[in-house]
């Protein structure tokens, strides 16, 4: 049960896949311009996600492993087929919005990455945990992002408005500019989040930072001192 | 090592180097000391408004450095000049009538994505100024738009006469009156005789290189001319296009940002041609009136690859040192 929450939870901030994987990227910059569409998009990868791992994970046993892609394949877009007719039944406007989007999560790295890398190695409850994790992980990004972009790009959070009145929409956010300089902002700052945690690791116990990009020489934090 | 010199770092540039006895702080001042006759006409021209956005854009491009470097524990340089100069060159975009507001998103956003969050000065690789430009002509259109009764003036933007009325409309704008910047546009990036001989002090002190300005102007002089004599009823002709909108600002002070351009000569000729070359393009095929700070844009991020043409180390390589533009050397390298 230790092993089950441990990979529920990897994907929540250790692996987020967007942003620290840097998987999927062409939903999280095509289908953020609102929190809403962000969320949508995050269920149908969800959903997606948990039953292709769970398929791939219980068959991984039975297909030989020279066509185990073309499976993995065939299994996500039977999925994506049922999301998109469900989507068109209960959900049309979001539908609507998500457009290309909805068929594209099929050629979705996370689906194959992790079908690929996770769900054909391991069991079926541990794949699951996975695949909740993972597209939890997922969902929060796109909201993330999305709420980000809405609420600069205009001023208002799931159609709510939310910033002062005479607010000037900064239009360039819901653009396709404003999502990489988003990305970029919000990789950079996860990044600088993670180089101060290990240099403040490596300060404390004097040891080199083994993970750290740069090889840990620990100039950077030598002249940082200096000043 | 001892423990002593641990704190020694050494500092790795990659050539060419420039020798020149100068510092940032004087190149930047000799920069503002070059922008100041536009600033003064701009000031007569427009008055009060111009006054209160370029100050304003300074000012806040100097204190979103402060911050940015106090958040970033770096040593304060606010006494090296270079982020009034791009508060400055930022202003000079703007038009005078530009909302407290949106001069000060822009100034914000130029020295905090466009420099600060990749470093630094000199990290930058798009020219800071433009990327507040950008951020702000994109996203509100309406207020970055100069607007005539705001302003009380009687003066048009001369591209977008040529833009929607044909070159023939060019006429309405005879060149002295561009050259004296009675035009509408950003407020100190028309005055193009003052920024013209601003930039030829600048590329004769050398604190520009000379190639890029040059270039530039030859290949908006070329496309145009290009233009001009396929159809000048529908293209206005060369000198209309250099002398009008933000390209001589563009040419002398934007795509010369140390950071963001290559440094060779035949690199330097190239980059400069293709910026050049791009101002038209966009100008005669693009939807916004006024190509220049998007070439720019363009170009700067083309820079690392114009520096990788024959790129050879000081001292290797089978070319002389003499033979960088010559045909002889193209040749044989």
């Amino acid at each position: 049960m230790n092993r089950f929450m441990q990979e529920l939870t990897k994907g929540l901030w250790k692996e987020l896949p967007p942003f620290r994987l840097l998987l999927g990227l062409c939903p999280v910059l095509a289908v953020t311009k609102s929190a809403s569409s962000g969320v949508g998009m995050g269920m149908a990868v969800l959903f997606v996600l948990t039953l292709s791992n769970m398929l791939s994970s219980m068959v991984r046993n039975v297909i030989p492993s020279k066509v185990r892609i073309a499976c993995f394949i065939t299994i996500s877009a039977t999925l994506v087929v049922a999301v998109e007719l469900l989507m068109q039944a209960y959900a049309y406007p979001l539908y609507l919005q998500l457009g290309i989007f909805v068929p594209l999560i099929v050629v979705n790295c996370i689906i194959l990455g992790r079908a690929e890398a996770f769900a054909a190695k391991n069991p079926v409850h541990l794949a699951i945990a996975d695949g909740i994790g993972m597209g939890l992980g997922f969902t929060m990004s796109l909201t993330f992002l999305g709420s980000i972009r809405e609420i600069l790009g205009a001023g208002t959070w799931f159609g709510h408005p939310v910033m002062w009145d005479g607010f000037q929409p900064f239009a360039v956010m819901v653009e396709a500019p404003g999502a990489f300089l988003c990305l970029g902002l919000t990789l950079a700052a996860m990044n600088y989040g993670t180089h101060r945690q290990l240099m403040k690791k490596s300060r404390e116990s004097a040891e080199l930072p083994a993970a750290s990009p740069c090889g840990g020489c620990r100039a950077c934090a030598l002249g940082r001192d200096k000043d | 090592m001892s423990q002593s010199n641990n704190d020694i770092l050494l500092a790795i540039s990659t050539p060419p180097f420039w020798h020149c006895g100068r510092t940032i702080r004087q190149n930047s001042l000799h920069t503002l000391l070059a922008l100041a006759p536009a600033a003064a006409l701009s000031l007569i021209q427009w008055g009060v408004p111009a006054a209160r956005v370029m100050a304003l854009s300074m000012v806040a491009a100097i204190v979103t450095e402060a911050v940015c470097q106090i958040l970033m524990k770096q040593k304060l340089s606010q006494d090296n000049g270079t982020a009034a100069v791009t508060g400055l060159a930022l202003a000079f975009l703007l038009p005078a009538s530009a909302p407290w507001w949106l001069t000060l998103i822009a100034a914000v956003c130029a020295m905090g994505v466009g420099r600060m969050a990749f470093g630094g000065y000199g990290a930058n690789q798009v020219n800071a100024a433009l990327v507040g430009w950008a951020l702000v002509f994109v996203s509100f259109p309406i207020p970055m738009d100069p607007n005539a009764a705001v302003l009380h003036t009687s003066l048009a933007d001369p591209l977008f006469r040529a833009k929607f009325f044909g070159g023939a409309a060019a006429a309405d704008f005879p060149l002295a009156d561009l050259l004296l910047g009675r035009q509408l546009g950003g407020l100190g990036a028309t005055q193009t005789g003052a920024l013209f001989l601003g930039g030829l002090y600048l590329a004769l002190r050398g604190v520009i290189r000379w190639e890029i300005p040059c270039a530039f102007l030859a290949g908006t002089f070329l496309v145009a001319s290009a233009f001009h004599l396929a159809d000048p009823e529908l293209y206005a002709g060369p000198l209309f296009h250099i002398f009008s909108g933000s390209t001589v600002f563009a040419a002398f002070f934007l795509a010369t940002e140390d950071s963001c351009c290559p440094h060779r000569r035949l690199p330097m000729t190239l980059y400069g041609l293709t910026g050049g070359a791009l101002v038209m393009l966009i100008r005669v095929f693009g939807v916004y009136a006024d190509g220049a700070p998007f070439a720019v844009m363009l170009i700067n991020l083309l820079a690392p690859m114009f520096a990788l043409i024959r790129s050879h180390p000081f001292g290797t390589g089978p070319r002389k040192a003499k033979r960088t533009s010559d045909n002889e050397g193209r040749a044989r390298s």
